[in-house]
């Protein structure tokens, strides 16, 4: 369990270290990405707890769920539609679903091992 | 079964890390930009706050140097007036070097000046003595020494320049300048100003009408253009 918190560790050192600067315009892709990238993670999780997990929809879906979120916001931008809020719409919506869903499954597990 | 967790582990931690990554990136890029600092990091601001100190060392060693500068350009223009009264106390002196040079007769000297012809009087029968219309030295004196008075430059009597240390006498019918002879009439060159040497002569109760008195024919002429060359063996 210790090996993913230390890429977890290592990513954060060094996103915080890079001296490298983007333009501001670019900022939203990146925060649409995160928003992709977190709601693939709690998809993950969920699918976990539901034992439906397939490690490769879930690889596939975190980096292809962010390439899609950022291009989908370059393409708003370039259209003049800010399709990044459909992204965020999407996203955001599913994601509190994924909790909802993952918090349902652990109260049940906790009431069913406090029953016993 | 244990490769299959390791992979999947392995797996798991690169999508951690890129999350990871991303996260931090993003906190970090929107507080630069809530920080708004030209969009500076903190190395870059580091970077720069030293070249700002770098420039202002320079800056200040510029100021010292250019202090430096003008102290020495002070100097230099202490160093250039003495040169420059120097300068002016030679010219001075070179100025009366020629002077003294013209008055010993050491350099040829032309310009302007005047001629003053003294011839002995017309034979008078009715005088006794000759001597009282006869141009004596004490004439030729008079006149060389008005002139002088006068500023003039460079005196000749017949043609042979006069110097600090000439001698005129008085040799019976003739005189005698510096060991030659000179018959009457006499003609004493002078170069000067031809205005003040003419005038100072013509003056009333001057030379002029002293020798008049004496029955002594007196010309006096300005003449342009006065060559006198310098003296022999001097």
């Amino acid at each position: 369990m210790w090996l993913p918190i230390m890429g977890l560790i290592i990513g954060v050192i060094i996103g915080l270290l890079t001296d490298i600067t983007i333009p501001e315009e670019y900022s939203n892709y990146l925060s649409i990405a995160i928003l992709a990238a977190l709601d693939t993670l709690f998809g993950g999780i969920r699918a976990q707890l539901q034992n439906i997990y397939d490690e490769k929809v879930f690889v596939s879906g975190f980096f292809f769920n962010i390439v899609l979120a950022a291009s989908l916001a370059f393409l708003g931008v370039h259209l003049g539609v800010d399709l990044y809020l459909a992204a965020v719409f999407a996203f955001g919506v599913r994601l509190f679903q994924n909790i909802a869903v993952i918090r349902r499954i652990l109260l049940t597990k906790w009431s069913t091992t406090s029953e016993k | 079964m244990k490769k299959k967790v390791n992979s999947n582990r392995v797996i798991l931690s690169l999508v951690f890390l890129v999350l990871g990554f991303m996260v931090a990136f993003s906190f970090r890029v929107t507080q630069d930009e809530s920080d708004n600092r030209k969009g500076l990091t903190d190395r870059q601001w580091d970077q720069h706050i030293s070249l700002r100190n770098e420039l202002i060392e320079q800056e200040e060693k510029n100021r010292e140097l250019q202090k430096e500068l003008n102290e020495k350009q002070e100097k230099v223009r202490n160093i250039e007036a003495n040169l420059s009264k120097e300068a002016q106390v030679f010219f001075n002196m070179a100025e009366d070097a020629e002077k003294y040079r013209m008055f010993l007769g050491k350099v040829k000297v032309s310009g302007d000046g005047v001629k003053v012809t003294l011839a002995d009087g017309e034979y008078n029968p009715d005088e006794e003595n000759i001597n009282n219309y006869l141009v004596h030295e004490h004439h030729v004196f008079k006149v060389i020494n008005e002139l002088y008075i006068s500023g003039a430059a460079a005196i000749s009597v017949n043609g042979q320049r006069i110097s600090h240390k000439s001698y005129v006498l008085c040799t019976g019918p003739v005189i005698t300048v510096d060991g030659y002879q000179h018959p009457a009439p006499f003609e004493i060159t002078a170069i000067g100003d031809p205005d003040v040497l003419s005038s100072a002569l013509n003056i009333t109760g001057g030379v002029k009408d002293q020798l008049v008195n004496d029955q002594i024919v007196f010309t006096i002429e300005e003449v342009d253009d006065i060559q006198m060359d310098p003296i022999l063996g001097n």
